[in-house]
């Protein structure tokens, strides 16, 4: 993936907050969301977890102004979010690509371009940074779910914004494109507020900062991931020799289980170990401490 | 140089762009509508008794493939809502109420195609058989054909929208665009019954009569519309 370019982050001289008050938000009337607050004021990805149904893509709907609050506010830089003077502060990608039919994909981003002001160039730009310049003839309706979602994606860089609400943006990508969509949105982030939802627990805490919980439309937990812990520490030991020294243990393929106190025991699990002859071919954490908010 | 901010410029119309959409998007029902439209105009003025038959049965079925030909607007409308792209106007500040007319006038533009090209090639043909066109027909294509064209149209169109609005989105025949040419085709059906089992003296009530009162439905259709549009409406399922 190329250089996040001349339209990418840099034009604001501080970063934005952003901050949820007791927002409700739904659909005709029905909550799915009830009375969350919250406040992001740094760079970084925040990651935001819960199952279907949650109400992830319907935070991120309202807080783009897509869905009007059923209750509460959005704030910006500690002002009420304004339809018309906050709007071109947000990107939203939404869980679907939102490309429209009957348009190849160059036109699919000059007609989001159009609403955008952005220029031709900022399309051309957006093309090679995501390297689909060779698809930019091809109709939306040939590519296949991952050239969607990468199309989709080149939308965000049309215009630098303040603060990205991305929702499940690696959905349908293989691991290298997906794996190049974490580097381009982690560096996006560097200077910039990125909501990222997934379900992929492993991608949101190599990529995430701070982790959202959201759970029946109720904010369970906001936290820093790094501060996380699990209720059971568990390591993974698998020996290169002198696995027999581990039979008794509870295996999870060639695995070894031990569990600890945190992680301040691992040094003295390998002196034990060492004690015992095995060779250790790679020592893990076996839990991911985001599986235990799906619980 | 700074970009201009987004909020301080207006924003564009879309409708070229939808209007392009609509034609690649509902090719094969314009493609439809038309052929089927030019085809029945030619039988028609093939026919032992051309001048009359043609003059009482070409103005009634043009409504029923234009309403057919113009469903690309209500093709792209559902391929819009359920792939998300109105969330994206949406959060751009695009107002649904814009988005919706805009699907209405690209009908309305498929519509014209339709109608334009039956007329041309019916009259066009009717007089190369050496009919004159009467102050009948004149008045059976102002008083219904016109009329009637566009309210079918924007009947199917209205209908299949709110419709999909307010289902689950499904896709094949069975889904709101499977089903939205009936009910645009059936209203020119029963008038074409109608009009052809009544006497010749009740001939122009039932027609014109029938324009307008369809016409009337569509209008409070659109009315009703905006209350049965509301915002969320537009998102595809969360």
């Amino acid at each position: 993936m190329g250089e996040i370019g001349a339209n990418g982050p840099g034009l604001r001289p501080s970063p934005p907050t952003l901050e949820c008050r007791d927002l409700s938000a739904g659909y005709h009337g029905r909550r799915v969301l009830d009375r969350i607050s919250f406040r992001v004021e740094e760079p970084a990805i925040y990651v935001v977890l819960g199952p279907n149904g949650a109400g992830k893509t319907t935070l991120f709907r309202t807080i783009a102004g897509i869905l009007r609050p059923l209750g509460g506010s959005v704030l910006l830089d500690g002002r009420p979010y304004d339809e018309g003077a906050s709007r071109d502060r947000f990107h939203f990608l939404s869980h679907i690509d939102g490309l429209p039919d009957g348009l190849r994909v160059e036109e699919a981003l000059r007609f989001y371009a159009a609403v955008e002001h952005a220029t031709q160039a900022d399309v051309d730009r957006a093309l090679r940074l995501l390297e689909i310049e060779p698809l930019r003839n091809r109709f939306v309706s040939e590519l296949s779910a991952g050239q969607k979602k990468r199309t989709a994606i080149a939308r965000l860089f049309l215009r630098d914004r303040d603060i990205y609400l991305l929702d499940e943006p690696t959905a349908n990508l293989d691991p290298k494109a997906a794996s190049e969509i974490r580097d381009l949105i982690l560096r996006l982030s560097r200077e910039r507020v990125v909501l990222y939802s997934s379900h992929n627990l492993f991608e949101a805490r190599e990529i995430g900062r701070y982790v959202l919980a959201i759970k029946e439309g109720r904010l369970t937990l906001f936290q820093r991931i790094a501060d996380l812990r699990t209720a059971k520490y568990v390591v993974g030991v698998r020996p290169w020799s002198g696995g027999e020294a581990l039979a008794d243990r509870p295996h999870q393929g060639e695995y070894a289980l031990f569990e600890l106190p945190g992680p301040q025991a691992v040094a003295g699990l390998l002196r034990e170990l060492e004690a015992k002859a095995v060779q250790i071919r790679e020592i893990r954490e076996m839990g991911n401490p985001l599986e235990e908010l799906f619980a | 140089m700074t970009v201009p901010s987004v909020a301080e410029t207006p924003l564009p119309s879309l409708l070229a762009v939808t209007v392009r959409r609509g034609l690649v998007a509902g090719r094969l029902y314009l493609g439809m509508g038309t052929a089927i439209s030019l085809l029945l105009a030619i039988v028609l003025l093939r026919t032992a008794h051309a001048s009359t038959v043609f003059v009482t049965t070409f103005p009634l079925e043009i409504p029923m493939f234009a309403a057919l030909g113009a469903m690309g607007g209500l093709v792209i409308f559902t391929g819009d809502r359920t792939k998300g792209v109105f969330e994206y106007l949406i959060a751009y500040g695009v107002r649904p109420r814009r988005l919706f007319a805009d699907y209405l006038a690209v009908t309305a533009i498929l519509s014209t195609i339709v109608l334009a090209a039956a007329l041309t090639v019916g009259l066009v043909g009717y007089r190369l058989q050496g009919f004159s066109i009467s102050g009948d027909l004149w008045d059976e294509i102002l008083g219904y054909t016109i009329p009637m064209t566009y309210a079918s149209g924007l009947f199917a169109a209205v209908a299949g929208i709110i419709w999909s609005t307010l289902s689950t989105p499904r896709a094949g025949v069975n889904s709101p665009v499977g089903l939205a040419p009936i009910l645009g085709i059936a209203p020119p059906v029963l008038v074409l019954v109608l009009a052809e089992s009544v006497a010749r003296s009740s001939y122009y009530v039932v027609t014109v009569g029938a324009s307008a009162g369809f016409l009337a439905v569509v209008g409070l259709l659109l009315a009703a519309s905006g209350r049965l549009l509301s915002r969320e409406r537009f998102l595809s399922p969360a």
